[in-house]
Order: structure tokens, then sequence, then C-alpha cells
């Protein structure tokens, strides 16, 4: 990745961690859009696996700082699932916008039953309704979000390298 | 060349591991240092990040809370809005209170249902009736004054007619007694239809703006001293022996909604002294005024006294029998506005120089001097 790149990435990457603790908020909708989850995957298709299991770390750490009880959990998740992205970047093409929308809603679902299996906080039918219907409606929300992000954002973001 | 692609892959792979391996660290963490690692982290890393979180929370509180806002300031300014009909209704109310009060017996409180159709501008409905003692032609009153009477009586409710009513009449008089009069509605037009005039007033009475006018208790319906109105004018009329005045009524009939109806063993005792606040401010500034008035007479009448006295030492004692007269006549005189009625003397005064003339022929034996033909006679006082 060369250093305009690699700027522009890291823009586009902080841009929407800015919006995740703003816009998020903002909207306070029961399936909410997760922009980090956005971010991650934006930036682990365009660097290697390793690069983006530590940014997926650091991001899930720092997002879990604001949830103690379940601290680590979403480091461990977004770990596994920047690695994941990053290892089948050569199964999506970057340009193709339903298979990124794809790619952002399986993200954000399997990040949530992780998370949830994970966390261990949520027990019985919550467990159900939230990985069933809340999940599956936050990670649409996200997809389709994405994919906005992903078209405004196009002239920002270069194909990542396949 | 194909080592460097495993190379990667392993150190991606250590990645992996080592960041997986410090996330499960940090969930295996003890809650005590858990929170202070998280706390750390808020308060350096993610301070910028949380302070925007919050200030997107409370944008977003603010605008969940825009609409409640603006209901509850709509709904504030219709409270407001409120407040001073209340006001006026809880003044109206103490005023009720404070009449029931000087009242202490023989009435019944009522609220009257203004009728808004047509016809009805002029009748009530009062919420009480013959059960509690309410009889027909019992007087309507109202803290400010009179009200009306009621016209017909049912178990629970009455009716009554309102001063503004074609044939409502009452007798009237000045607080002092001067004046004498018929009350009824002005029946003139526009807002004038909603004054009254007092008729009938001889026309020796002349009545300056603003005197108070009471009921009489003449005709045993009213009793007397309940305030009816104030004058406002002289209506000019072709009548030559008498005056009609216009009164502003003491009590409006939009304004009225609650009222006492006397009962009538409470109009036969009388409601006097109970309109004191609005007729004591009125009799009281006449007092003073013939009090001033009469003070000022008898150091006059003292001076002419002492002089008369220094001028009979010298000329004899038969002024001192005048003079004790016109002493002990004065002293009677009270600080009332009502004049003691004047009576004719039967006997000429002694100081007269006009001799006595005789009776004329045909008068009775002991009739006064130039009394006509046939007149009683008259004994003096």
């Amino acid at each position: 990745m060369s250093g305009a790149r690699a700027i522009r990435a890291l823009f586009v990457f902080a841009a929407l961690v800015v919006m995740h603790y703003s816009i998020r908020p903002l909207l306070g909708w029961r399936a909410p859009i997760d922009f980090l989850l956005v971010a991650i995957l934006l930036t682990s298709v365009r660097v290697r696996p390793g690069t983006a299991a530590m940014v997926g770390f650091v991001v899930g750490l720092a997002a879990d700082s604001q949830t103690p009880a379940a601290f680590g959990c979403g480091a461990l998740v977004l770990t596994g699932v920047a690695y994941a992205a990053s290892w089948l970047k050569a199964v999506f093409f970057a340009d193709n916008l339903a298979l990124n929308g794809i790619f952002f809603f399986l993200g954000k679902w399997i990040f949530d039953v992780a998370f949830v299996l994970v966390e261990r906080r949520l027990h019985g039918w919550t467990v159900v309704t939230q990985l069933l219907i809340w999940s599956p409606l936050s990670a649409l929300a996200t997809a389709v979000a994405g994919l906005l992000l992903l078209v405004l954002l196009r002239p920002l973001l270069d194909a990542p390298e396949t | 060349m194909a080592r460097a692609p495993r190379a990667n892959s392993r150190v991606d792979l250590a990645l992996l591991v080592g960041c997986a391996f410090l996330s499960v660290v940090a969930i295996a963490l003890p809650e005590e240092v858990r929170q202070p690692v998280a706390s750390g982290l808020r308060r350096t890393l993610l301070a910028p990040l949380v302070a925007l979180q919050s200030t997107a929370e409370h944008g977003r509180a603010a605008l969940a809370q825009h609409d409640a806002v603006i209901i509850s300031a709509d709904s504030l300014a219709l409270r407001a809005m409120a407040v001073a009909s209340l006001e006026r209704e809880n003044a109206r109310l103490r005023t009720v209170l404070a009449l029931g009060e000087q009242l202490r017996w023989g009435f019944v409180p009522a609220e009257v249902l203004h009728g808004r159709g047509l016809g009805e501008e002029f009748t009530v409905m009062l919420t009480a009736g013959a059960s509690v003692g309410i009889r027909k032609l019992s007087p309507v009153v109202a803290p400010e004054g009179l009200v009306g009477m009621v016209l017909s009586t049912d178990p629970g409710t009455s009716q009554a007619i309102l001063w503004s009513h074609p044939d409502f009449r009452v007798s009237a008089m000045t607080p002092d007694g001067r004046a004498f009069g018929i009350v009824r509605p002005h029946m003139g037009s526009g807002a004038s239809r909603y004054l009254l005039e007092m008729s009938n007033v001889p026309f020796r009475n002349s009545l300056a703006p603003g005197t108070l006018i009471v009921s009489s208790g003449l005709g045993g319906t009213y009793p007397r001293g309940i305030p009816i109105g104030t004058v406002m004018q002289e209506d000019q009329t072709r009548e030559g022996w008498a005056r009609t005045y216009v009164i502003r009524p003491a009590v409006q009939p939009s304004d009225v909604t609650a009222v006492m109806v006397l009962l009538p063993e409470r109009v036969r005792a009388g409601v006097s002294r109970v309109w004191t606040t609005v007729a004591a401010a009125d009799s009281g500034a006449r007092s003073i005024a013939a009090a001033g008035d009469s003070a000022a007479r008898r150091a006059a009448m003292a001076e002419v006294m002492a002089r008369r006295a220094a001028v009979d030492s010298t000329a004899g004692g038969d002024s001192v029998l005048a003079r004790d007269s016109v002493l002990a006549r004065d002293s009677v005189v009270p600080d009332t506005l009502v004049r003691p009625r004047r009576t004719k003397r039967a006997v000429p005064r002694a100081d007269s120089a006009r001799p006595p003339r005789a009776p004329r022929p045909g008068a009775a034996p002991g009739a006064a001097p130039g009394a006509a033909p046939g007149a009683a006679p008259r004994v003096a006082p």
C-alpha cells in the first residue's frame, strides 16, 4: 500500500470511527449501524491479515472499554473477524456492491453471534431474539450503510489488492 | 520467492494468535483490574470519542424531548391563560364567602347557570331550589349587590330573573334616605340596555353622579340596604314633577357565577350592615363632612353667643331665655344628613316685627293664623 493510499484509508477509517460515536448514538436505533465494523472490514481487505488482526484487536479493546463487563470480548471477536476478512479478501471483489453488501452483512452478524456467545451475558429467549431478530436487522442496517459509504468514498478508496 | 509469503503468513498467524491471546487475557482479567484498565482507556485514548458520544446522546435526547417540550410549553401557555380567569374566580369566591360571613344566616348559596338561548339573557337557573328553603320572590344577591329575584322554584333548582329583565322593579333610595324612587331596567338600545334607571324621584331631590342607590325595603320583597348601583346621570324626561336617573348597576349579570339567595325569614329580619364595605365608605365620607360642618357651625354659634352675652349683660335679662332656647335647639341637631322635619310655628316669634295676622273667617278655632278656611287646628310642638 502506497503512502497516499494509506493516508486516505486512515482518513476513511477515522471518519467511520467518528461516525460510530456521533451518528450512531444520534440515531438511537434498536438495530444500530455498526460503523466500527464497516471501518474494520474496509481496512482489513486492504492490509495483511496480521495487521487486520491487530487493528481489530485495538478497536475492539477500545470499544470494550465502554462495556467493562464484556471487556475483551469485542477485541477477541473483532480480531477474528478482521483476520478472516483480510484472509478472505481474494474471495470478494471490491467493486461488486452486492458482494460487499453480503460481506458487511455476514461480518456484522457473525460478529454479533460471536460476541453474544463469548460475552455470555444474555440467556434463554433473549439470546434467540437477539441473534435472530435484532442482530440480522442491525447487520442489514450496517450493510446498507456500508454500501452507501462505499459508494460515497469510492474516490478515496481504491480497490483492494488481491 | 515462495518463502516470503509463507513467512508473512506465519507472521500474520502469530499476530492473530497474539491478539487473540491478549483478548482472552482481557476477558479473564479480574473485576478489580478490568475496571481501571477500561477506565484508563476511556479517559485517555477514547476521551474525545466518549465526549463526542456524550454530545450526540444529548443531542438525541434533546431531539426526542423537543416534541414533549413543545407540548409542555403549549400546556403551560394554556394554563397561564387560564390563571387569570382562575384568579378572578378565586377573588369572586372569596367575596362570596365574605358575604356569607356577613349574612351569617338565612341564605342559601347557589351557582348561576346562564342560559345561552334566545330570550334567556335575562333569566338564569340557580342550583338550589325549594328543598333548601328557596321560595318565589326570594331576593338573589351577590357581594356587589342585588342580582335579581327568584321567579319559580323546583325542588333542586330555581329560575331567577336578573335586574335586566323587563319586569324587574325594586323600590330604592339613597343610603341617607334623602331620595326614594323605583329602579327598573333602562330600556335603551345597545349597551345602555344593561343599565338601570331610577324613576319617580321627587323633583326637589337632586342626586349627584356617583351616589349609591340601595333597596329601600318598601314592598317587602327586597330587604333594605342592598346596593343596586350608582347614579350615572339624570335622564332627561318630559316629566316635570319627578326626576329619572340612569343607574350604573352594581352587579354585571355576565360576571355572576355564585350568588346568595335570601330566605324569607332573612328578608323579614333585614340585612342591615351587611354591605357595609360598600356603604361604609360612602356614608363615612358624608359623616366626616357633616361633622366638620357641625363643628364649624358650633364654633360660629359660640362666638355669636359670646358677643350677644356681652351685649345682654348690659341690656337686661330677657334675652337669656332666647339664648338658652337657641342653644338648646342647636344642641339637639344631630350629625346626620337627615334633616329634622320643620314644623310651622303656631305661635309667632316673639322677635317678629310683623304682628300676627288674624284668622280667616271660617277657620276652625285654634287654627294657625292665616290658615285656610276649614283647616285643622295645629298644635305647637
